[in-house]
């Protein structure tokens, strides 16, 4: 039986199962065994998902320490001989998959969003050239294939069930790392964009009014989100930003409020069931996605908007 | 301070857009431009040469030979060695291959600190300078937003990194090698007008797998264990949409097509 492992999505633990889709995808009809790895909090929520969470023991390796923790799942692979490791391509995933890869000495599968097949081969797909072509990877050499996967990119939705096995991983990790976590201050972002169901997100079309798209995202029950224009322009926090450098977000509505919509962002728009878009040109590329394009400025159009949902709901100018 | 400065030049693809009407690509993707992030490591360890007599900075890449005159522009911003990898032994190398002809390289450098770009324009997956790090047996920071320059020696760097969830200080022992984002926001400066023109070729070393020794099956297509099979440009389903303006009737056509969906 194939045997797959998940490093946790330390970022949003319960998004940890959502990379079983990756292998439910890789191996067909054919049943695999799951291992889940858990460095920090808890894994209630993916409790009866795997068939093995294997937690870290408290204080074994620092929730930074890269090299700590490619000896965990360097040695849990030396046990278990796996098929495959997948890794969420989080900020720290980013640097366990490519440590590992080279320690098993095997090749990596990076920034994998989708899984295809040629003929009898697996083809891991992933966005290149900045989102601007798909390319399919295939992996011909020994050892199991290391992948690093898209936050958002997949979706496991026949999870539950499953008998879990608890274990605890004790053994000291001997990677020697010189880093020291001096002070952490928390964000003042506190959802994930990857959670909302509504999105309302601006670029450079609306850079000297980007505070208005709080309220207008109050009033639709959804949160805030950017393009790349504006974080790069300090406007936005990186935690915000859609795209290939930002994150792949699947909400109900997306508004994409004077984004031009390069490449780059569209190949962070997955699987939106409807877009609005506000552009002074109708033919900026985001359009071509839209259900609905309203030709002009994005920050009259929020100011119109708003004062027309309240005039349909007065109760809202209480809020 | 012996810096090297791990480089890559990459398509300017942000001229590259998605034609919605012909689902096609349009623009001139030709034009080779230094990755972003790692023209704000170039540019903070220039910064950091300023204040230190002492300090060097050696600018490292891999590319064609086409490269050769963005590496020249480099060298006349004051950076005091140029070397660029280049061998058609080495075309179609995957980022694992690209990792270890780099690092044989680097390993036979005297440094204190590599500094590099966290992810490319073109590629984005951030695998080279973890492997980096990794062949080095050095430690590894991605994502840095900030440097602290008074904190930065030939014993330790301090830096912030801003994650997901929080902006956290990190000191790290050197040597490592430090990756830094856009977010930084460090500048490189122009060239002064003296060094524009000036004749560099001598501060460029060309170096070639004569000098690395890797056999033929150690690299390019063959040696990657990941090959490209397929590669597509990326299409988009259009939809059936509604062009309205930014008007009354527009805006009443928005807030009733919201409350038909349920989003009022």
């Amino acid at each position: 039986m194939k045997k797959t492992c998940i490093f946790q999505d330390t970022d949003n633990t319960k998004k940890t199962a959502d990379l079983l889709e990756v292998a439910r995808r890789m191996y067909g009809n054919e049943p695999f065994e799951s291992h889940a790895v858990i460095l920090e909090g808890p894994s209630d929520e993916i409790y009866g998902a795997f068939h093995h969470i294997i937690r870290l023991s408290a204080g074994l390796v620092e929730g930074f320490d890269s090299r700590g923790i490619c000896d965990v799942l360097e040695n849990l692979h030396q046990t278990n001989t796996f098929d495959s490791i997948l890794i969420p391509a989080t900020c720290l995933g980013e640097m366990i998959a490519p440590r590992l890869a080279v320690r098993l000495q095997t090749g990596l599968a990076a920034g994998v969003t989708d899984i295809g097949r040629n003929g009898d081969r697996i083809a891991f797909i992933r966005p290149a050239c900045s989102g601007k072509r798909l390319q399919g990877l295939e992996h011909t050499g020994e050892g199991p294939v290391v992948m690093s996967i898209r936050p958002n990119a997949f979706e496991y939705t026949s999870g539950g069930g499953v008998e879990t096995e608890m274990s605890e991983y004790t053994q000291p990790v001997t990677s020697r790392t010189a880093v020291k976590r001096l002070h952490s201050e928390a964000n003042k972002q506190t959802y994930d964009i990857r959670d909302s169901e509504v999105l309302i997100s601006g670029g450079n079309g609306v850079k000297d009014c980007f505070p208005k798209l709080y309220p207008l995202a109050d009033a639709l029950n959804g949160t805030v989100a950017a393009s790349r224009k504006l974080v790069d322009q300090g406007i936005a926090p990186r935690q915000i930003q859609v795209g290939q450098s930002g994150k792949t977000v699947s909400p109900r509505l997306y508004m994409a409020l004077g984004i031009h919509g390069s490449m780059p962002h569209m190949a962070g728009l997955r699987q939106i069931e409807t877009i609005i878009s506000v552009n002074r040109s109708s033919h900026a590329p985001v359009c071509s996605l839209s259900d609905i394009v309203v030709q002009g400025d994005a920050a009259e159009f929020i100011d119109k908007l708003m004062a027309k949902m309240l005039s349909a709901d007065p109760k809202k100018k209480d809020r | 301070m012996k810096m090297i400065c791990v480089v890559k030049f990459v398509p300017d693809l942000d001229s590259i857009v998605h034609d919605g009407e012909n689902n096609t690509m349009t623009g001139n993707n030709s034009r080779m431009i230094l990755n972003p992030d790692d023209a704000c490591a170039l540019a903070f360890a220039l910064q950091v040469k300023a204040e230190d007599p002492d300090g060097s900075i050696e600018v490292v890449s891999m590319g064609p030979p086409s490269v050769r005159p963005h590496m020249e522009d480099l060298l006349r911003r004051d950076v005091d060695r140029g070397t660029l990898i280049c061998d058609s032994v080495f075309d179609g190398s995957d980022p694992s291959v690209t990792s270890r002809v780099l690092a044989r390289y680097i390993a036979t450098r005297p440094f204190d600190c590599l500094l590099t770009g966290s992810h490319s324009l073109d590629g984005g997956t951030a695998q080279v300078p973890v492997q980096l790090a990794e062949l080095l047996d050095l430690d590894q920071m991605l994502g840095i937003s900030r440097m602290d320059p008074d904190r930065f020696d030939r014993k330790r760097a301090v830096f912030q990194v801003a994650e997901e969830k929080s902006v956290t200080t990190y000191e790290m022992a050197m040597p490592c090698v430090l990756s830094l984002t856009r977010e930084s926001g460090y500048k490189l400066p122009y060239p002064r007008l003296t060094d524009m023109r000036r004749d560099v070729s001598d501060e460029l070393a060309v170096i070639t797998n004569q000098a690395l020794g890797f056999s033929t099956t150690e690299v390019g297509q063959t040696g990657s264990p990941m090959k490209i099979v397929t590669t597509r440009p990326k299409t988009y389903d259009k939809k059936e949409r509604h062009i309205v303006q930014n008007d009354e009737a527009g805006i009443s056509f928005v807030v009733d097509f919201l409350k038909e969906r349920g989003f009022l």
